[in-house]
């Protein structure tokens, strides 16, 4: 496994973005223009000019399940330095959230981005918590200056896989 | 083709009882609430529908989100009307029916009747609608009855402050002769932001046209009724071809009249065995089957009686024979027709008896008791003797100077 991150080398720590099952991955209250694709997927997420904007007010909830089981081990939120994300909630393996039920149970993992972390300083989160994750949910609760709109750059998420079967992998044995 | 969960919110509120739109506002906006479930069901078989009441004793859901249209339906029976109607809480509800539907999949969808007047003001109704919005949540208002308080501009805020992408729309129905629903037939809300439900939509206006406007050729819906629609074409393009093959007889008859006299027996005698074919079979597939058969027969007769009446005589007997071997009576009035040319058949070569024979030794096979037309045997043989004579019809087919 090879190290993905610049900034801080991780050992073994892989680019999260190969198991991401992008059929169920969603996002509420994201503005239809500046979408989640433009943060998550290779190659928009590099471009300067396409970021994920928040619609009707400052939250954002992000829903990203994954093809197989992974261990979260830290995540890397690149965005303006005032218009960025500040409160992020992480919530492992709850399905179908919305804004309604985020303060229903505590979060798996919270973080409050500092201006580093938006410049590229990836956020360990509690590994613990994070050691068998189908479907990870992310909540962004404020921005660095408080005001209506959000936008994120960029979103990676790092860590490494448990051994699992991915479904779609499996091929049917040819009769001989 | 949307997978989509609905809410309908229904007002029932005193204000319904009114009849500025026909027969009372209530009872429109049921039919009107039938044919949008009617309509969301059947552009995909997953969708959903909900049913809850803004009005009465306070809001209440009668049908969660369900795609079974008989309950939906039952439940719009026996409600009553009173109270006021809560707008706000309305839609609260309904969104909060919609966030415990059983398939996440579904797109959330709220229709709502604002029939009476909306007491709420511009500032809640916009936090209501960013709500929704950030909620993915679409929403359709159908603004009718109480017109005054500055409704229509309180409903468009709400719907600005929803709308995302053009999934949210608002309709404007004034009283008048035209139903609610006929109205709304045409609008967004019933074809789906322009994708599907539209064959519904096509299908309710021809029914509610009741025999005024119909787009459709029979007065029948295709959608509503296949084979009906299709038993009719074909008996009007078999029409359309009788009148064709009449009109160019009758053509044909006056430049025949310096020929000879045989000529217009001969057709005559094809007239007969034609409406023999018309009246014999009963079931549809076999009478369209005949129905091509006998176009395309006539066709070729006259295109051959252009160039040479004998041969083309010889043929139409030809074709006629194969086209109708199963049939007895056919047969039978084939056979008779060829006997009823002597003329003809002394001119004719003697491949052309033979196959005269072959028709009448088919009849004779098919009337026999003991044999059946359709065992394998027969069938090989009347194959066999049918195959000499395929082979004759395309010697037919060449320039009649031919030597056979």
């Amino acid at each position: 496994m090879s190290v993905e991150s610049a900034t801080a080398i991780q050992r073994n720590q892989v680019d999260l973005l190969d198991f991401v099952d992008w059929s169920g991955v969603e996002c509420l209250n994201q503005n239809s223009s500046h979408s989640l694709v433009n943060a998550l997927k290779q190659g928009y997420r590099e471009d300067e000019g396409l970021h994920l904007e928040s619609d009707a007010d400052e939250q954002l909830l992000i829903y990203i399940p994954f093809t197989q089981v992974i261990k979260l081990h830290s995540f890397l939120m690149k965005g303006p330095e005032d218009e960025g994300p500040k409160t992020v909630k992480l919530f492992a393996n709850k399905e179908h959230m919305g804004f309604s039920n985020v303060s229903d149970f505590p979060p798996s993992d919270s973080a409050v981005l500092s201006l580093d972390n938006l410049k590229g300083k990836p956020f360990t989160v509690k590994y613990v918590k994070f050691q068998s994750v189908r479907s990870l949910t992310i909540f962004i609760e404020d921005n660095q200056c408080g005001g209506d709109v959000t936008k994120v750059q960029k979103i990676v998420l790092y860590g490494t896989t448990v051994e699992t079967t991915d479904m779609k992998a499996l091929k049917k044995i040819e009769d001989h | 083709m949307v997978l989509e969960a609905t809410m309908i919110c229904i007002d029932n509120s005193e204000w319904m009882r009114n009849g500025d739109y026909t027969p009372t506002r209530f009872q429109a906006q049921a039919d009107a609430v039938n044919l949008i479930c009617g309509a969301k069901t059947q552009s995909n078989p997953e969708n959903t529908v909900g049913v809850l009441t803004m009005a009465g004793k306070g809001v209440r859901v009668l049908v969660t989100p369900t795609s079974d249209l008989g309950k939906i339906l039952a439940c719009m029976h026996g409600l009553e009307i009173g109270g006021e109607m809560n707008l706000a809480a309305g839609i609260q509800v309904a969104q909060l029916a919609l966030k415990h539907r059983q398939n996440k999949k579904q797109q959330q969808r709220i229709i709502v009747f604002a029939g009476s007047p909306v007491k709420y003001d511009k500032k809640v109704l916009e936090t209501i609608g960013r709500k929704l919005k950030k909620n993915s949540v679409a929403l359709d208002i159908v603004d009718f009855g109480e017109g005054d308080d500055g409704k229509p501009e309180k409903l468009e805020a709400l719907l600005s402050a929803v709308n995302n992408n053009d999934s949210s729309h608002i309709i404007h129905v004034p009283p008048g002769p035209n139903a609610l629903s006929d109205v709304l037939i045409s609008t967004p809300v019933f074809t789906g932001d322009g994708e599907g439900g539209s064959g519904f939509a096509a299908a309710a206006a021809a029914a509610a046209a009741a025999g005024g406007v119909s787009g459709f050729d029979f007065g029948v819906d295709p959608n509503l009724d296949p084979e009906l629609a299709l038993a009719l074409r074909v008996s009007m393009e078999e029409e359309r071809a009788r009148q064709e093959a009449a009109a160019k007889r009758a053509a044909e008859e006056a430049a025949r009249q310096e020929k000879g006299g045989e000529q217009p027996s001969n057709s005559q005698d094809t007239t007969m065995t034609e409406h023999k074919t018309i009246t014999a079979p009963e079931a549809e597939n076999k009478k369209n089957d005949l129905m091509d058969d006998e176009t395309a027969l006539l066709e070729q007769a006259l295109a051959m009686s252009m160039d040479d009446p004998r041969t083309s005589n010889s043929m139409g007997d030809t074709d006629m024979s194969e086209a109708t071997t199963e049939d007895q009576d056919l047969a039978f009035a084939l056979q008779m027709s060829v006997q009823d040319n002597p003329k003809d058949s002394a001119s004719q070569t003697e491949m052309n008896k033979v196959l005269g024979d072959q028709s009448f030794v088919s009849s004779i096979l098919a009337s026999l008791p003991g044999v059946d037309p359709n065992d394998p045997s027969v069938k090989d043989l009347l194959a066999s003797l049918q195959g000499q004579s395929e082979a004759e019809q395309k010697n037919d087919d060449k320039p009649p100077n031919e030597d056979k």
